[in-house]
């Protein structure tokens, strides 16, 4: 659905793009994370046709975004990092304003502005001036303006920037649905939590191009290898458990409480099976056992920790 | 054709225009300047135009008095406010950071170019029309004929039109209205002063050399510099007052061309003004 190939961007400041490229399929929500300006944002506006880019490639639906602007906007649903809204307009008339923008005729018009005020719970408030409304019914108002013409990729740029918890999570729900429905998405947020949520996929991104993940034994050793955590719960003495774990080769024990251990191993989910074979043969009663790679916080650590210093 | 009238820009900018307290501010404010003028022309017409030609004042006098102290006066009340209708038309979605809305419609530049365009002129003419009974009390004296008043509204328009579309290239190219409008201004002062002002130069350069004009005037060269000259249209027209400015045309299609020039380069700037936001 998304198509980007070594897209450059120069500015005169110097930030932009240098050679990034990315791959969404339709079915994907990918999370775009990397420090400020790393050229989230101009990734996001070139791919928005607001920003030309200076060279390399990007297609959106098979078009491409330089050679057919008018064919990207069309599937395209935008939603800037300090989006603007029309204070001095009543909410209908906000959305019909932009309703028209698309050329939207009748029948598909009338449909879109009551989808986007059923999608926002804004049906009571149509009368309300823009300006009367909270931040966060404001950002539902322009997620609904962004669907209008019901878009086959979204691109958001920092879409929960100063929500409330509330906001935050009808938000979140709010993609995941449309995820469901299968819309692509690409999201670029510093919320890091709210992307391991609702991401299929995170890219990484620095100084204009691609990062990739080094694994968790790069940072300390240097040697790459993948890691897994596993949080075990058991029954039985914490000493047997911490010796059969100890006893695998690469284990590490993160943390050890009575009935729970968390260890580190070395590979992916066929080392954590044979782990957990290892701890039952040792006579452990295991009652939860959950292995997970580890969490976004930590793979950003990984991947731009040695940057940010 | 039926785009340009349903452009959903023009219903978005009068609806929020109509909402502002200038929107029946400005008019109120315009219409009794107007309304002034005309009393002055009419007491300036009567009581000391008898006292300075010790005879009966004429009807047609008065009438052409007040149709000249109205058409000027409009004319240079509404430069005075296109550039606040149009210089910040476009800068205030910069401003608000609701422009990359419309950018990523499916409105094309030309198309959001128009909408303000036409939003701005339409309010500059909704003053300019609300004035025409006030010239039309000229009609009750005299001395005045309707192609005139026909002739004066239809220049003033085209000076207008020229203007906005000005103060729209200023807003495509600066961030901020403030800076926009002080532009706008700049430029609406250069057309009007700096262009008498090379007159001037050129017609007392003339006269040194030729003598006085004589009836026909001054010859096209020295009068070119005030055909960019905003009231050059008005001066110009058969009208005998003013009967040595004679070339109307070379001003409405320089004023024409001013436009024209504005609203492609508004256009392309705001193709590219992505890279503002």
């Amino acid at each position: 659905m998304i198509e980007v190939d070594a897209l450059r961007k120069t500015f005169r400041g110097g930030r932009g793009l240098n050679g990034f490229s990315l791959r969404v399929e339709s079915n994907e929500l990918v999370g775009l994370v990397g420090p400020n300006g790393a050229g989230k944002t101009t990734l996001i506006k070139i791919l928005a046709t607001l920003v030309p880019a200076s060279s390399g490639t990007a297609h959106v639906d098979g078009h491409d975004v330089a050679g057919d602007p008018r064919a990207i906007r069309a599937v395209v649903g935008y939603l800037p990092d300090v989006p603007g809204v029309y204070q001095d307009m009543r909410v209908g008339e906000f959305l019909e304003f932009f309703v028209d923008a698309f050329r939207l005729k009748e029948p598909r018009r009338t449909e879109a502005i009551q989808r986007a005020l059923e999608l926002s719970e804004l049906r009571n408030r149509t009368e309300d001036f823009v300006e009367q409304l909270s931040l966060g019914w404001k950002q539902r108002l322009l997620v609904a303006k962004t669907l209008l013409h019901q878009p086959k990729v979204l691109l958001l740029d920092e879409p929960a920037t100063g929500l409330d918890p509330l906001a935050r999570i009808a938000l979140r729900e709010q993609l995941k649905s449309l995820h469901a429905e299968g819309v692509a998405i690409l999201i670029s947020s510093h919320i890091l939590s709210d992307l391991e949520d609702i991401c299929t996929r995170v890219v990484f991104i620095a100084e204009g191009k691609n990062v990739s993940e080094p694994p968790a034994s790069t940072v300390s050793s240097g040697a790459p290898q993948a890691v897994i955590q596993c949080e075990i719960e058991f029954r039985g003495p914490k000493e047997t458990a911490e010796q059969a774990a100890a006893g695998f080769p690469g284990a590490h024990i993160l943390k050890s409480e009575e009935g729970f251990l968390l260890v580190e191993l070395p590979g992916g989910a066929r080392e954590a099976s044979s782990f957990l074979q290892v701890l039952l043969h040792a006579g452990i009663v295991v009652l939860h056992f959950d292995a997970r790679g580890p969490g976004l916080e930590e793979r950003y650590r990984r991947a731009f920790g040695e940057i940010s210093r | 054709m039926s785009r340009l009238i349903t452009n959903p820009t023009i219903i978005k900018e009068l609806r929020q225009r109509l909402r502002e307290r200038r929107s029946w501010l400005l008019p109120t404010l315009y219409l009794l300047v107007l309304s002034g003028t005309v009393s002055f022309a009419y007491y300036f017409g009567t009581e000391v135009e008898q006292q300075a030609i010790q005879r009966e004042v004429q009807g047609a006098d008065i009438g052409l008095a007040i149709f000249l102290t109205v058409v000027f006066t409009q004319i240079i009340v509404l430069l005075l406010m296109a550039p606040v209708f149009s210089a910040g038309s476009i800068t205030i979605e910069k401003e608000q950071r609701t422009l990359a809305g419309l950018l990523t419609s499916l409105l094309t530049a030309p198309q959001i170019w128009w909408g303000k365009f036409v939003a701005a002129l339409l309010f500059l003419l909704l003053l300019l029309f609300s004035a025409l009974p006030m010239l039309a009390v000229s009609f009750a004296f005299g001395g005045v004929e309707p192609m005139q008043l026909v002739r004066a509204t239809a220049s003033t328009v085209l000076v207008l039109a020229a203007i906005c579309a000005v103060g729209l290239w200023c807003s495509a190219v600066f961030r901020r209205s403030v800076h926009a409008t002080a532009c706008c201004y700049g430029i609406v002062l250069t057309l009007s002063v700096v262009t008498a002002v090379i007159f001037g130069i050129l017609m007392a350069h003339w006269e040194s050399n030729a003598g006085p004009g004589g009836i026909e005037g001054p010859p096209a060269y020295v009068q070119a510099p005030l055909f960019l000259n905003p009231l050059y249209p008005l001066l110009s027209m058969d009208d005998p007052t003013f009967g040595q400015f004679s070339y109307p045309w070379s001003s409405w299609m320089l004023f024409a061309a001013l436009g024209c020039l504005s609203a492609a380069l508004a256009m392309r700037r705001l193709q590219r003004s992505g890279e503002q936001l």
